[in-house]
């Protein structure tokens, strides 16, 4: 039975425990090299940065955690505004427009999802494909120029649009979508599952659950938020062009590991990744107001991820096995 | 009312022109224990996934409890009470051990149109189920990764005992254990028989098996070489037929 008493291992139980203690490690930091660096304002600014990556990582940890991979998110994050801009272009209802462009995500999921299961090749070729596939299909369509939002579109307000000073609509989709996942993984019989497909597979489905539904609903998942990630970031630009969102699937996947999940499946967390994503929103921010040239960015953002995970993997050690 | 709970006749199997078994009886009364013994490649395993609708018998037919049954998967046989537990298969080492224990079995709450787990009711059950079979763990919240093998194997029974199993196959269940766990295991068997829950024990370990078992089978080469109640025969006797039969002299 467990005392009153907090223990170590009651707070190292918490899988996100090393990612919170890394973003405080920032804030001090940050907040001692610059004066406005804790101030509402950057704090919103920094959310709204987070946000998108964060509304990818989310699907990409469920993912993770279940055993499979997505790194066709990046792609998939271009692909929706594209068709969504196309068809608000050519006059279709933004409604019917967000609706079709995040039915395709869904598709590229399912297909992600079913070539995956289906043929038994890892995820992680699947998705490698099809993140190239996208992407050529992107740059041979456009010939390589963004598209440009030709009329007034109220809808996109709601999407990324901006609430108050720094603060945009996508900051707070992004909290919405965290807590709704957050329950969806550690309160619900599907979250059960998905942690027991990505640990032992064949106990998992020995004990009955059905195990590919589990990982293609995860698929889905991961499709449809990068998609709709990528029409949040639209909604800020309002244009869109090839090379959108190159690259994010892998600091989807950092986001994912510094919040504590585990690449091989079975452990982790969607909080825990969205506080991954707001630590590199962070420090992209501190950085620059710290006065240090952009260009350290990523190099700062590969130390961290290196260092967070052998941080991680020692908590879970002693937490987990 | 004298049948068997489980009643296997004439079981043939082949897996493309291997024979895996070639007309196997095979049966398992109330609240008895059978060991199912023989050498790598017997038919062991064939025969136990065949009963519980992993596989589908080419000829032969499948009673339970006096019915006529054909199980299309391993999750219908556990549907009707047949519970197994697989050495690696049985618990999910990185999560913990409430989560487990009513792992595709969660029990929920309702909140509207959500369903949620109802974590407090699942850790207080997990505990004293596991409290009832003479297992005491630190925190039900640990992860089955810090449990030694013969606790693994003890939770897995434990939680098919709650689940109202009616046959439980134990697969190697003693295997890779130290001594004492292993006695410890073989209580737990005991105990479930005691609750009139019948048990099939697949191991290599006639001495493991002779301990507990009511009556003993012997498989070699996809054919059953021997039925013995436990009086009628001595672990060496056992022994002797399985080197016989795999050609040892």
């Amino acid at each position: 039975m467990k005392g009153d008493k907090v223990t170590l291992r009651d707070l190292l139980r918490i899988k996100e425990f090393g990612a919170i203690v890394g973003v405080t490690i920032f804030l001090v930091l940050f907040s001692l090299l610059s004066n406005k660096f804790l101030t509402t304002e950057n704090v919103f600014n920094t959310l709204t940065m987070a946000a998108e990556l964060g509304i990818i990582s989310i699907g990409v940890a469920m993912l993770i955690i279940s055993g499979e991979f997505d790194l066709s998110v990046g792609s998939v994050f271009a692909v929706a505004p594209m068709i969504f801009a196309t068809m608000i272009n050519a006059k279709y209802d933004p409604y019917l427009s967000l609706i079709v462009s995040l039915m395709v995500c869904a598709g590229i999921g399912l297909v992600n999802g079913t070539v995956t299961l289906k043929t038994g090749i890892p995820s992680f070729i699947t998705t490698l494909g099809m993140m190239m596939f996208w992407r050529g299909i992107l740059l041979a369509i456009t010939g390589g120029f963004p598209i440009i939002l030709s009329r007034r579109v109220d809808m996109l307000q709601y999407l990324g649009g901006k609430v108050h000073g720094g603060l945009r609509y996508s900051a707070i989709w992004f909290v919405v979508l965290a807590f709704v996942f957050w329950i969806v993984l550690e309160k619900t019989r599907f979250g059960n599952w998905v942690f027991a497909t990505g640990g032992n597979l064949g106990a998992a489905r020995a004990l009955g659950i059905a195990t590919t539904r589990v990982k293609l609903v995860n698929f889905i998942f991961s499709s449809v938020l990068a998609g709709f990630a990528g029409l949040t970031t639209f909604a800020r630009f309002k244009l869109v062009d090839p090379t959108f969102g190159q690259e994010l699937e892998l600091e989807a996947i950092a986001s994912a590991v510094m919040g504590g999940t585990l690449l091989t499946g079975g452990y982790g967390s969607v909080v825990g990744a969205c506080v991954g994503a707001f630590m590199i929103s962070m420090v992209r921010n501190g950085l620059v107001l710290a006065g240090a040239p952009a260009y350290w960015y990523r190099a700062f953002i590969g130390v961290i991820l290196i260092v967070a995970a052998v941080i991680n993997a020692r908590i879970r050690k002693r937490v987990a096995g | 009312m004298n049948q068997p709970l489980v009643e296997m006749k004439n079981i043939k199997k082949s897996f493309g022109r291997v024979m895996a078994l070639k007309g196997v009886d095979f049966s398992v009364g109330h609240a008895e224990v059978v060991g199912l013994l023989g050498d790598n490649g017997a038919g062991k395993s064939t025969l136990i996934k065949v009963l519980v609708g992993y596989h589908q018998p080419d000829d032969g037919e499948i009673y339970f409890e006096g019915k006529r049954v054909k199980f299309g998967s391993p999750r219908e046989a556990r549907e009707h009470g047949i519970e197994t537990v697989y050495q690696d298969l049985a618990l999910v080492n990185l999560m913990p051990l409430w989560r487990n224990f009513f792992l595709g079995r969660e029990i929920v709450r309702r909140l509207g149109p959500v369903r949620y787990l109802d974590r407090k009711t699942m850790r207080r059950i997990a505990r004293e189920a596991l409290a009832e079979i003479g297992i005491s763990v630190r925190s039900v919240d640990d992860t089955v990764a810090f449990l030694s093998g013969g606790e693994r194997q003890a939770v897995a029974i434990a939680r098919a005992i709650h689940f109202g199993a009616k046959l439980l196959i134990l697969d190697e269940p003693t295997a890779a254990l130290s001594v004492g766990e292993t006695r410890r295991v073989l209580e737990h068997i005991l105990e479930a028989k005691k609750r009139g829950i019948s048990v099939v024990f697949i191991s290599h370990n006639i001495y493991h098996v002779y301990e507990v078992a009511d009556r003993l089978v012997i498989l070699e080469h996809g054919e059953k070489i021997g039925d013995y109640k436990r009086e009628e025969v001595t672990p060496q006797h056992v022994m002797d037929l399985i080197a016989a039969a795999a050609g040892v002299k």
